[in-house]
């Protein structure tokens, strides 16, 4: 079962049928609905990627997911920006903190939303010197990779919430 | 944000076929971007509205096959397969709604079916009605609208046992205030109509002992409220306490999985401190000072109106600077407080990993992180101090200029003889008394609130529908028969882990439960114990829905072994004893020697009376299991339940206890999950579990013969044993 060492070049990757992601082995064989997962896509953003099988079963490791070919890169960028529902904060447009509860408003890559986080003890996690991590109090999810690249009214919201 | 309707008709078929039965607004636009799609489910299809109403897909449900949530990262998405094989991805969703798509999608497979649509879909509050701001929990109470007087009311409710005590204490205060007040006023009498005057030495006699009395009095009044204090923090710091420990008792398990441990202790220390704190020390000083400086200012503005102004000139100034910088002084307290509990979360954990530590060789990683811990906790704190004492010089600089005015003006006065130098001493001493307080006078509103926020995380608590523990369900002795009709349930609503379970067993028997781990066999016997309810389906015990059954009754006839078995600290005595309290220690004996725990009880210097330590750490893990199985024995009870009991006592002892337990349950319903699937041997019945679903039911025989997943997993195990078997030759 377990290919452990697929060349990423004799991998490619395409929408057949329509929607369904679709992953064929140079010269071998072919996977229906396969599923792209990050194996760490905090600490290691864009590189590491596995192609899991229908059953959750690993087919392959891509480490460079760049050294794929133009076409199936297009489609696995497709289809992970649709599974990774995550959100990336490009500034804090308001952060108040009241009895308990943060409030946050929030401009991001997918447009402005609206959260609350509770005990940021928690759910407020460092993931380095200055990539943070909020998970609001449905289990969304906000990264801010670098908090230093916020402007500075950010800054200021976020020193003050945590 | 997201706001989700149904409209439930008893009668689908009356509805007609354009009237949506199902309405849910999705978080996420088509191009992923945040925005609103509706998805409508009507009769006869499901369709997605774009904002503005445009159509942008509809499928006929005729067409439809099968309907599920996919779990995606941060959400999840509505799938539809149809009977020609398409796949369509319908409408993606944050986690905030996922929940009720999830229960949507089933609606669809019923609606596909033909069903009558069946699905639980209620319309939640998440933003407060008044302030428009989003809830924490959803239909929660809005922590910054919940009505002060009302809370007010029901923190006071806690003093009423003690209303006597709480009069005499604010009688007493009163007088202690007026007692303050006397010294200045004898002092003034005494320079204008004695030392001024150089005679009516006899007067000073008198004032003296006036004096003296006030002073004796008020140190009498100061022991006495200080005694009334002390009595009432003490106890209703122990009420509350308790009330709150009570109310997390009932609390359903659900609760428990959200919430971290230590935040919930946290409700029962530190909550509760702030609100007596607020109550017996607090509210009284608010009192007292208020009405100390309503009587100061009204005194030192009759005296001399233009005096009082001019002392007083600096009071806003103080004021101001003390309410500006509070906030931002308090979040710096606060986040001192935040890298305490970092520092404690890390000393916790490597000093109880301390094994692993010294293990892999890592004192010096360890220390590293320590250090780093360590010196975040030196700048918050000495960068809060300096900036505190440099705040407060600042303060006792303006409320010493107070006094600096009063000499000035107050001196000039004199001089000029518009005012009595006793005049000016009293006016100078109450100025000392009416400074004191006023620093901190900014700050009452942040301590106002603080108690509030207290007070409403425990009253939110209290309010919490407990589990339905003494209510009014039917007492009966339970004979054994067990059954699952189509029960459905997930930790996390939008994920089911157990898809429609049924099955039925008779009294007596003894049920394995196999399958791969994380298969949902836990998880069924949690449903068993209703430590959750069925989000649907129905689980009947002797016929009767469990849900009637009343809770203790239900529970003290089930005896459960956990996978993960759980001791509290006391001698191993008293664990055996915990599901039977005033159990004789014959008793305790038999159920141990039933359990194969008394030898190696017998072989511990203090026997029977030995502490296990903090969660049983004292003992093996085969021990423990074999107490609690004891434990779980001596119990008694019609329903018993093995969770992997005996997964860590080697094979010869798991065999003798299964001998004993065998001798045991006899005539009990028992459940039994074993990953080692010889251990099911008597077993009259399997169950295979596999991903929620019942893959495969009979006996061992049946099961074998069939040749299916079941037996799989026996060649795979047996095969395993050979391998092991081999190496252990070789
Ligand atoms: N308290 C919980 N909160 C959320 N998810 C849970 C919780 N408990 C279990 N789960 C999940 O539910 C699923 C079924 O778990 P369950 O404990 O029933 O498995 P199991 O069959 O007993 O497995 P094992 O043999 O490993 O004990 C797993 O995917 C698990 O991650
Ligand atoms: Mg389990």
């Amino acid at each position: 079962m377990t290919e452990s060492k697929l060349e990423t070049k004799n991998l490619r990757l395409f929408y057949e049928p329509k929607d369904r992601l679709r992953l064929t082995v140079e010269g071998d064989k072919s996977y229906l609905a396969v599923r792209p997962a990050w194996a760490a896509p905090l600490s290691h953003p864009n590189r590491f990627l596995s192609l899991l099988n229908s059953k959750g079963e690993e087919i392959a490791m891509v480490e460079e997911p760049s050294a794929l070919d133009e076409h199936s890169l297009a489609a696995v960028t497709t289809e992970l920006e649709r599974r990774y529902l995550t959100s990336t904060i490009r500034s804090i447009v308001e952060a108040r903190s009241d009895f308990g509860a943060t409030y946050w408003r929030v401009q991001t890559k997918r447009g402005e939303r609206d959260f609350v986080t509770q005990s940021l003890q928690e759910n407020a996690q460092w993931l380095g010197e200055r990539h943070l991590l909020l998970i609001d109090v449905d289990g969304n999810r906000f990264e801010i990779p670098d908090i230093g690249e916020l402007d500075a009214s950010s800054q200021k919201f976020i020193e003050s919430a945590l | 944000m997201n706001t989700a309707q149904i409209v439930q008709r008893d009668n689908v078929a009356a509805a007609s076929s354009d009237e949506a039965l199902i309405r849910l607004e999705a978080d996420f636009a088509e191009d992923g971007r945040y925005g609103l799609r509706t998805m409508e489910v009507t009769t006869t299809c499901v369709r997605i509205l774009e904002p503005g109403s445009a159509q942008s897909c509809v499928v006929p449900i005729s067409q439809i096959k099968t309907a599920r949530n996919e779990p995606l990262v941060g959400g999840g998405r509505l799938e539809i397969m149809t009977h020609t094989g398409d796949f369509i991805p319908l409408v993606s969703y944050s986690l905030s709604v996922a929940a009720k798509f999830s229960e949507a999608a089933r609606g669809i497979e019923q609606l596909s079916k033909g069903e009558p649509l069946s699905i639980n879909l209620k319309h939640e509050r998440v933003r407060c009605e008044k302030c428009g701001r989003l809830l924490p929990d959803k239909d929660g109470v809005c922590p910054a609208c919940v009505n002060r007087g009302k809370t007010m009311l029901r923190i006071s409710r806690f003093l009423w046992p003690y209303r006597y005590r709480a009069i005499m204490l604010a009688v007493l205060s009163l007088a202690a205030t007026a007692l303050n007040l006397a010294p200045p006023f004898i002092q003034g009498s005494l320079i204008d109509s004695v030392l001024q005057q150089h005679r009516h030495i006899e007067k000073l006699w008198l004032l003296m002992g006036a004096w003296l009395l006030v002073l004796v009095a008020s140190s009498g009044v100061q022991i006495c409220t200080g005694r009334l204090i002390a009595f009432l923090a003490g106890n209703i710091a122990a009420d509350l306490r308790s009330a709150v420990y009570r109310a997390i008792e009932f609390l359903q398990l659900t609760y428990f999985d959200k919430k971290q441990v230590g935040a919930i202790a946290s409700r029962v220390t530190s909550d509760t401190d702030r609100v007596w704190g607020f109550l017996v020390d607090g509210l009284p000083y608010l009192l007292l000072n208020g009405i100390l400086m309503l009587g100061i200012v009204s005194f030192l503005f009759s005296t001399n109106w233009e005096l009082a102004l001019a002392i007083l000139a600096p009071i806003p100034i103080v004021t101001g600077i003390s309410a500006w910088y509070w906030r931002p002084m308090s979040q710096m307290f606060h986040k001192v407080g935040q890298k305490w509990a970092r520092f404690h979360t890390h000393l916790n954990e490597s000093l109880q990993g301390i094994r692993v530590v010294k293990a892999f060789a890592k004192e010096d990683l360890e220390f590293g992180k320590f250090q780093q811990r360590n010196a975040e906790l030196r700048d918050a704190g000495v960068n809060v101090d300096t900036r505190w004492y440099t705040l407060f010089g600042a303060m006792t600089l303006f409320t010493s200029m107070g006094t600096v005015i009063n000499w000035t003006v107050g001196g000039l006065m004199v001089y000029r003889g518009a005012l009595t130098l006793g005049e000016f001493w009293r006016i100078n001493s109450l100025l000392m008394l009416l400074y004191g307080p006023l620093q901190w006078f900014a700050q009452v509103n942040q301590w106002f609130s603080r108690a509030m926020a207290g007070a409403d995380r425990i009253f939110e608590l209290m309010d919490m529908e407990p589990e339905r523990y003494g209510d009014s369900g039917v007492h009966k002795k339970i004979e054994g028969e067990v059954e699952f009709e189509a029960v459905r349930f997930g930790y996390d609503k939008s994920n089911p882990v157990l898809k429609g379970l049924s099955f039925t067993v008779t009294p007596g028997e003894m049920i394995g439960l196999v399958g791969k781990s994380g298969a949902g066999k836990s998880t069924t016997i949690n449903m068993l114990c209703r430590f959750y309810e069925p989000d649907a389906g129905a689980i009947r015990i002797d016929g009767v829905d469990y849900r009637d059954i009343a809770l203790q009754d239900l529970r003290s006839q089930i005896g459960i072994v956990l996978q993960e078995p759980f001791l509290f600290n006391g001698t191993i005595a008293d664990n055996i004893a915990y599901g039977k309290p005033g159990a004789t220690f014959e008793e305790v004996i038999a159920a141990s020697r039933a359990a194969n725990a008394h030898s190696f009880v017998l072989s511990k210097p203090d026997g029977y009376d030995t502490m296990v330590g903090e969660r049983g750490a004292k003992l093996s893990g085969g021990e423990r299991q074999r107490v609690s199985i004891a434990r779980a024995i001596l119990h008694n009870p019609r329903i018993l339940i093995l969770d992997e009991a005996t997964s860590s006592v080697d094979i010869e002892t798991e065999k003798q206890i299964q001998e004993a337990i065998g001798r045991l349950i006899c005539g009990r319903t028992t459940f039994a999950i074993a990953h080692r699937l010889s251990t099911l041997r008597n077993a009259s019945r399997l169950i295979v579990l596999e991903k929620g679903e019942i893959a495969e039911m009979g006996t061992h025989a049946e099961l074998m013969e069939k040749q299916g997943t079941f037996y799989n997993l026996v060649q795979a195990q047996s095969a395993i044993n050979e391998i092991i078997g081999v190496g252990a030759a070789g």
